[in-house]
């Protein structure tokens, strides 16, 4: 725990009311914690997972604090899947106005690029660019019709590079790219397009702190925060900002929320 | 493939066409035995350098390869994903390919390896989507490998180019339009030949030993981010 105080969270409620959300890899982690905090504010949220029995837990924890949530199976590097998930939210709900990327193959343990093996530098691509793809081009259609927004899961790695995941530095780095691109391109259609870079506690982390014991107070001290993130309390309401209307002024921008760990500009 | 022979320090200058064209051309000119893979169709492996670069170390290593199907404009949404993985994730993957297999190379001569990268990786770009997702991630590869290969003695970069350097001029004209980059303050966008090529040659040297992950714009000023 950190000694820095901490806020308390801001009333959302209603905030979202009405409006529908995928978030991908909402099975666990990052993309749990948005799906939920996308919940809390109001919004209908399909949790996408690869697996079902990950994504149904999650939907029904949901439904079961009064949110609104169904699980769907996809593999975001398929894009018949992603076609599907979208399809069935738009029958289910009648409308797609919040899409999250977040799902991504985990960048495993630190290695060299020498030392990364092909099938590692293929799953990386397809979970970061060709899914972006697949998310962006599914849901861009339902997005354009009533001010929706696209909100791409990115890493700091993203913004300043990697030694220890330089493949995960890069193809976060690309997905930034895209979202820029795609800021200016659907810009005047009135569709927003933005990215989260966070630090926090996720099954990953998890397991890296426990190959690694030292980890976690490291990044604790290279931390302004002097904290890990919080999925749920930390990431999702950042998420819930950009796909409000208190954000309606923004796109093109990745947010990284770590703490201060980066400070780039 | 064009191989010069020339004795001097060794540079591989990979990519069809400008930019790889004329820094190829100007690295030439100022004395490098160049080696240009300038055949955009080779399908990358690891391998690929062993098999097109003469033995030995390389003192510098240029990656400016995206293909045609990155340098046509089109919105996102109606491309099909055959067409997303030949103008985003396949020059994406033959970068890192690249990289990877030229790092036994780079470390023998203590080498620098410099990706050239249009404005539109950084600054966005509409209807070039694809190519700004495979060269900003080839940007923040250059980062990623100057963190993890400088105990190696290998300095990596990522210099950013204006629009023209990748793309046709109305392409080129209609970016600058959309992106509002009128006017470069130096009067004109560099020449790559006789203005790129140099800045490229610097970075190899000992005088900017000290500068690796480095992101430079060298675009006459048309852009100035953070």
């Amino acid at each position: 725990m950190s000694d820095v105080p901490t806020p308390p969270l801001a009333d959302v409620t209603g905030l979202l009311a009405g409006r529908v959300a995928i978030v991908t890899g909402a099975g666990q982690g990052v993309g749990q914690g948005i799906a939920e905090a996308l919940a809390a504010a109001g919004a209908s949220v399909v949790i996408a997972a690869r697996r079902l029995e990950t994504g149904e837990p999650v939907a029904a924890a949901i439904r079961e604090s009064g949110g609104d949530a169904t699980a769907v199976r996809c593999d975001v590097g398929v894009e018949a899947d992603v076609s599907v998930a979208v399809a069935e939210t738009v029958e289910r709900f009648g409308r797609l106005d919040v899409m999250v990327h977040n799902a991504v193959s985990p960048p495993g343990p630190p290695l060299t690029l020498q030392e990364i093996d092909d099938d590692t530098i293929a799953a990386q691509i397809t979970t970061s660019t060709t899914a972006s793809f697949h998310c962006a081009t599914a849901a861009f259609p339902h997005l354009a019709k009533d001010h929706g927004t696209l909100i791409l899961l990115t890493s700091p790695a993203g913004i300043e590079g990697s030694g220890n995941l330089p493949l995960y530095g890069c193809v976060k780095g690309a997905q930034r790219g895209l979202l820029k691109s795609l800021a200016r391109e659907w810009g005047p259609a009135g569709v927003r397009v933005n990215a989260i870079a966070p630090v926090a506690w996720t099954p990953a982390m998890d397991v890296a702190t426990a190959a690694n014991p030292t980890l976690e107070a490291r990044l604790r001290g290279r931390t302004p925060l002097q904290r890990i993130g919080d999925p749920a309390e930390d990431i999702g309401p950042v998420a819930v900002f950009l796909a409000s209307p208190m954000s309606r002024h923004m796109t093109g921008q990745t947010l990284a929320v770590d703490g201060g760990r980066y400070l780039g500009l | 493939m064009a191989g010069r022979g020339v004795a001097g320090p060794r540079a591989l200058i990979v990519g069809a066409g400008d930019p790889a064209s004329s820094v190829a051309a100007g690295l030439d000119a100022r004395g490098w035995a160049v080696q240009h893979l300038d055949d955009d169709s080779i399908e990358w492996t690891d391998a690929t350098v062993d098999q097109h670069a003469a033995p030995g170390g390389i003192d510098l290593v240029v990656h400016a390869r995206y293909p045609a199907a990155s340098r046509r404009k089109a919105d996102l949404v109606s491309l099909s994903a055959v067409d997303w993985h030949a103008a985003a994730d396949e020059p994406l993957e033959a970068a890192i390919r690249l990289a990877r297999g030229a790092h036994p190379r780079l470390a023998e001569a203590g080498g620098t390896i410099v990706f050239l990268v249009p404005l539109m990786a950084s600054a966005g770009g509409e209807g070039f989507a694809p190519l700004a997702t495979a060269a900003e991630g080839s940007r923040l590869l250059a980062k990623s490998l100057a963190k993890t290969w400088g105990g190696d003695g290998i300095r990596a970069h990522a210099l950013t180019l204006d629009p023209s350097a990748f793309l046709d001029a109305d392409d080129a004209a209609g970016m600058a339009e959309a992106n509002a980059l009128h006017d470069p303050p130096l009067g004109h966008v560099p020449d790559l030949s006789s203005e790129i090529t140099p800045i490229v040659d610097a970075l190899t040297t000992g005088d900017l030993a000290a500068l690796t992950g480095a992101s430079l714009v060298a675009d006459g000023g048309l852009w100035m981010p953070g």
